[in-house]
């Protein structure tokens, strides 16, 4: 009591959005991980039955396949991200601050733009009869398929999702200070040694915090790899959408979407143990 | 007779439309310790960032050994800069930052080790190897800073303010071993500051900057003693600076009279009667008598205005009988213990202490 009474009575008011998250996030996934558990019924969608089939028909080669494909399209994504992201939040975080407010606006446009526009104007571009083929028409080459396969996909997320690696990254990178790229170069340092053993370790932190919130929301997402996709590149957000809404499958559902947050969640705890080694080494314990 | 180790000749240095700095020429001898002091914006650090080559020059020629050094790389340059804020690796360990150019030129890992021992042995650290920047006081940080620097043995050694971060004691005692350990060495250095006192403690020689130009170079006695611009006398030390116009000249000096009304003695120039002047007498120059001696010159009556007691020294505003102001700093003692606002003082200037200023 007295260790409460002591607390700013101003903390309740981070008690309106407490209350948000146990009613519309706690609640939710304990309820999907109580469905997980129980049986699926065809008239009753859930019944109360417990099982553990929901978990084992995920060792079935089909979603062992959806697993990995997804992961491994969330893994290009995020390293895609950080090879084009680092240069750029470099740019960024050392340029003047109107340049960097201009950049970070059209950096963060496509995430302003819905989904379904952006894709489309990805289908404008890649489609059969697209900007990219009509230019191999032009220049005497045989047109390719890139809309509706993984390659799609990943230019889909990379698009929507780099954001997420270059704010971290840039904020990481605008708190080294020039004057240890000044002395890494006095020292002798040509400018791709001063990168690496400078801006790359010390930066590293928001590479970690950056590559995390790519790779998990790749891991997660649903409308581009749906709408980019299509049928033949199944991940794990369209198969849980579709035992949802199409076959109401929703124990199914359930256990792939409670695999999903364990994965993130053992990467979020990686990724919290990789900064926090880094931090140690930096500060005075 | 050493040689000339740095050479800069007609360095300017344009930002956008107007010149912001230069032309600047001055030659740094081999081994020596060489300062350019100014105020802020003065051109100093530009110049010195000119030299590392972290800016590039609109004009003029720098030389290193004979070599030209401002069409080289910054990282090709073989000058060590010691930063203000240190600009220590925060990453790395005290090894790790000191070796950081070793590992660079790709020395052997034995003779890395030794050279970094070495160095940390010099700079008085050689317990703290593991160490990070962030655990080290700041005067420990700063000699780190320094080793990082000397162990590559640079031809020429930069500081750009490095004690400015320090506090007070801790800035005298750095600076002494600054100094030692420049000796020791025997490193040609250059050494930006805004700090007279540091320039006057740590150089051979001085150039004194002034919006983008060079107004005097040399010893620090020179500098303090014979400044030849109503800059340099300004900005070094406290000085009473006065216009006056020549009255009459003769065989054991010169009678000048200033605005104010007051009459001093000076030593013999070449200016003839009526040529009006400029001239310095600095305030500790300026002797307390006991009574009046009117057969020396400058001899002069004079009432307390302002009395700042700072335990070694005593300042003094005093108004002269004759008309006009001087600041006087005496050495604390004896004969100013008595000194209060009011107190009518007996004053005389050495005619050799009235400095007469080139322009």
């Amino acid at each position: 009591m007295q260790i409460a009474s002591r607390r700013p009575w101003w903390l309740l008011f981070a008690g309106p959005y407490g209350l948000y998250l146990v009613i519309l996030l706690v609640i939710p996934i304990a309820q999907i991980a109580a469905f997980s558990v129980l049986t699926y019924s065809p008239t009753r969608i859930v019944a109360r039955e417990l099982t553990a089939g929901n978990y084992t028909r995920l060792l079935d080669p089909y979603f062992v396949q959806l697993f990995l494909r997804t992961m491994r399209l969330a893994l290009i994504t995020t390293v895609i991200c950080a090879v084009l992201g680092y240069p750029v939040a470099y740019v960024l975080a050392r340029a003047r601050p109107s340049v960097m407010a201009v950049g970070l606006f059209l950096l963060v446009v496509p995430l302003m733009v819905s989904t379904v526009i952006r894709t489309f104007g990805w289908t404008v571009i890649l489609g059969r009869n697209g900007l990219v083929n009509q230019t191999l028409l032009l220049l005497g080459l045989d047109p390719i398929r890139i809309m509706y396969t993984e390659t799609a996909v990943i230019i889909g997320l990379v698009n929507v999702f780099i954001p997420f690696m270059v704010l971290p990254l840039m904020a990481a990178i605008e708190r080294i200070p020039p004057s240890l790229e000044e002395a890494a170069t006095n020292l002798g340092a040509s400018w791709v040694q001063m990168f690496a053993r400078v801006i790359l370790p010390m930066s590293y932190p928001g590479l970690v915090s950056g590559a995390l919130l790519v790779y998990t929301v790749s891991l997660s997402a649903f409308v581009t790899p749906v709408l980019m996709g299509g049928a033949r590149v199944r991940v794990v957000g369209s198969q849980i959408f579709d035992e949802v809404l199409v076959s109401f499958n929703w124990p199914g559902a359930s256990s792939l979407a409670l695999v999903v947050i364990a994965v993130t969640l053992i990467l979020v705890f990686l990724a919290l143990r990789l900064t926090r080694n880094v931090a140690r080494g930096e500060k005075p314990s | 007779m050493p040689g000339v180790e740095l050479a800069v000749t007609g360095l300017v240095k344009r930002y956008s439309s107007h010149v912001s700095v230069g032309p600047i020429s001055f030659e740094v001898m081999e081994g020596e310790f060489f300062s350019l002091l100014g105020p802020s914006g003065c051109g100093k650090t530009t110049t010195l960032r000119c030299i590392a080559g972290f800016e590039a020059t609109s004009e003029g020629a720098i030389t290193l050994n004979g070599k030209r050094l401002d069409h080289m790389p910054p990282n090709r340059r073989d000058v060590g800069l010691v930063f203000q804020n240190y600009a220590l690796f925060p990453h790395l360990t005290v090894f790790d930052n000191v070796s950081f150019g070793l590992r660079l030129r790709r020395l052997a890992k034995r003779e890395i080790e030794e050279r970094v021992a070495r160095i940390l042995e010099v700079v008085g650290l050689p317990h703290l190897a593991s160490r990070y920047p962030t655990q080290l006081s700041g005067g420990q940080q700063q000699r780190v800073a320094i080793a990082r620097s000397v162990v590559l043995e640079p031809r020429l050694l930069l500081f750009d303010e490095p004690l400015s971060n320090l506090d007070f004691k801790l800035r005298l005692q750095m600076r002494s071993e600054l100094r030692e350990l420049q000796r020791r060495l025997g490193k040609t250095s250059i050494y930006v500051t805004h700090d007279q006192t540091e320039a006057l403690a740590l150089s051979d020689r001085i150039a004194v900057l002034s919006q983008g130009r060079i107004e005097q170079i040399g010893r620090p006695v020179d500098i303090y003693e014979a400044p030849e611009t109503a800059f340099v006398a300004d900005f070094i030390g406290n000085s009473n600076m006065m216009e006056v116009s020549v009255e009459a000249k003769t065989r054991s000096g010169t009678v000048m009279r200033a605005k104010s009304g007051l009459q001093l003695t000076g030593p013999v120039i070449s200016e003839g009667v009526g040529s009006s002047l400029r001239v310095l007498v600095r305030p500790e120059h300026i002797r307390l008598r006991a009574t009046r001696e009117d057969d020396t010159p400058n001899c002069m009556t004079a009432e307390i205005v302002d009395f700042t007691y700072l335990g070694e020294d005593v300042h003094l505003r005093v108004a002269i009988a004759g008309g006009g102001e001087l600041l006087v700093a005496l050495k604390s003692g004896r004969a100013t213990r008595n000194l209060e606002c009011g107190r009518s003082i007996e004053l005389a200037i050495d005619p050799s202490d009235v400095h007469v200023l080139r322009k």
